[in-house]
């Protein structure tokens, strides 16, 4: 499972190619925010255009993540299936404050598939994903600890575990760091939300850190 | 006087979770270190937003299905009515009461505490199964104040989450929230030292085995702990 994460495709680039386009219509403009706002359409207004835009965009994809994770077609479907429906009917329940859409989909695809997997080896009373993962139970806290952890950078100690960060993680640090991008240049140019900027670089500072207390125990 | 969370699970562990890849017995224990602590709560929220990123920048890969099909996937769905904006109601409250005390429990405990198996006592400990899988077990351990977990290896890996009270063994002393991680080959010797009851919340992969002299008689607690 390990592995399938390490290897999965992690372009800079969003790749719009084999969007799947039930109208026929072409491949919608990714801006930011596209998301967020079509589902607080689908949650004010039933708005099934909107729904339309976020099945075709995230159905293939949620397919192709469901056919790693499951290695079978027909499990893999019911996962896509049971996660839009859960978007559909449980659009009112997304929060922008706590983080973007693709965050909030990815969530209830997993925790669909953790439940799949549950109850095909056990009872009702079992340990469910709703016991595991609280629903957007806990803020969002702000940046100091990015900024504590930038002083680390200066350390040449760093630059070895650099390059064992993990690919998407990697590029968005070589922008910050070596290109020295702001944070929103980074998220302007590699087409993904500026929340997601700031995760990955505290993730990648976290990780540093730890590299850095292995390489001294 | 509080003491702050010491003992975290590693980012790595925190991948599994957010992934939904490890064992429901193991994600219910990091869970709960979450609701003790802020600083891997920001971990999580953080590993999820770059998982979440990394679908919307995946491929969507050959679609073999007919679009006629995502059609009438999508037709069912809209066909269902949508649920009110209502907050999920928290788990209840309840008070967990062992060996005279009580303990609130964690959100992550609440609703699962309730399927526990009846609680199994000897000296000052008692342990009470949640309902898990092999080949995992997780359970509940109550250890009385001053009071020693007899002396034990185990065979696979035992993972304990104070969640009450406090504990020591020989690598240190932990406060409610900590994570402790013991290798098959650590021999290790929790005990109470403090004038509070302790709860923790154990998972184990094994059956334990113990090395004191008198415990290694009392067959049964072998069992009782595992
Ligand atoms: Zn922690």
């Amino acid at each position: 499972m390990d592995l399938v994460m390490t290897e999965r495709h992690h372009g800079p680039e969003p790749s719009t190619q084999g969007t799947f386009s039930l109208s026929g219509s072409e491949p919608v403009d990714r801006a930011l925010g596209q998301w967020e706002q079509a589902l607080a359409l689908v949650a004010l207004k039933r708005d099934k255009h909107a729904y339309h835009e976020l099945f075709g965009y995230f159905a293939p994809r949620l397919r192709a993540f469901g056919i790693k994770m499951f290695g079978n077609e027909q499990q893999a479907l019911e996962m896509v299936q049971d996660t839009l429906l859960n978007v559909w009917q449980k659009a009112a329940l997304f929060d922008p404050s706590r983080g973007c859409a693709s965050t909030w989909i990815f969530t209830i695809a997993r925790n669909v598939r953790f439940d799949m997997l549950r109850k095909k080896q056990s009872r009702k009373d079992d340990i469910s994903a709703d016991d595991l993962w609280a629903d957007g139970d806990y803020p969002e806290a702000e940046d100091q600890q990015t900024q504590k952890w930038e002083l680390w950078l200066i350390s040449e100690k760093l630059a070895p575990h650099f390059a064992a960060l993990p690919p998407a993680q990697r590029t968005v640090m070589e922008k910050v760091y070596l290109e020295e991008l702001s944070h929103q240049e980074v998220s302007d140019q590699l087409g993904i939300p500026l929340g997601t900027v700031k995760s990955r670089i505290r993730l990648a500072l976290d990780r540093l850190r730890e590299a850095l207390d292995d390489s001294q125990r | 006087m509080t003491h702050s969370v010491k003992h975290h699970p590693s980012i790595s562990l925190l991948e599994l979770y957010c992934d939904g890849s490890l064992n429901a017995e193991v994600a219910l224990l990091v869970a709960t270190h979450l609701d003790y602590c802020p600083h891997c709560q920001q971990l999580c929220h953080d590993i999820e937003a770059d998982l979440g990123g990394q679908l919307a920048e995946s491929a969507a890969g050959s679609s073999e299905l007919h679009a006629t099909d995502w059609l009438e996937m999508m037709n069912r769905i809209t066909a269902t009515p949508q649920l009110p904006k209502a907050t999920p109601a928290p788990a209840p409250q309840s008070l967990l009461s062992i060996g005279g005390y009580q303990f609130e429990l964690p959100r992550a405990l609440r609703r699962i505490a309730g399927h526990r198996s009846k609680w199994l006592s000897m000296g000052g400990i008692a342990t009470a199964r949640l309902p898990s899988g092999e080949p995992h077990h997780a359970s509940l351990l109550f250890i009385d104040k001053n009071t020693d977990v007899p002396l034990h290896t185990h065979q696979g890996l035992e993972m304990t989450l104070v969640l009450s009270g406090e504990m020591v063994d020989e690598h240190g002393r932990y406060v409610p929230g900590d994570l402790i991680i013991n290798s098959p080959d650590d021999t290790h010797k929790p005990r109470n030292v403090s004038d509070q009851p302790c709860l923790c919340l154990s998972v184990l992969s094994a059956p334990l085995q113990f090395k004191e002299g008198l415990t290694r008689w009392l067959n049964p607690l072998q069992r009782f702990f595992y």
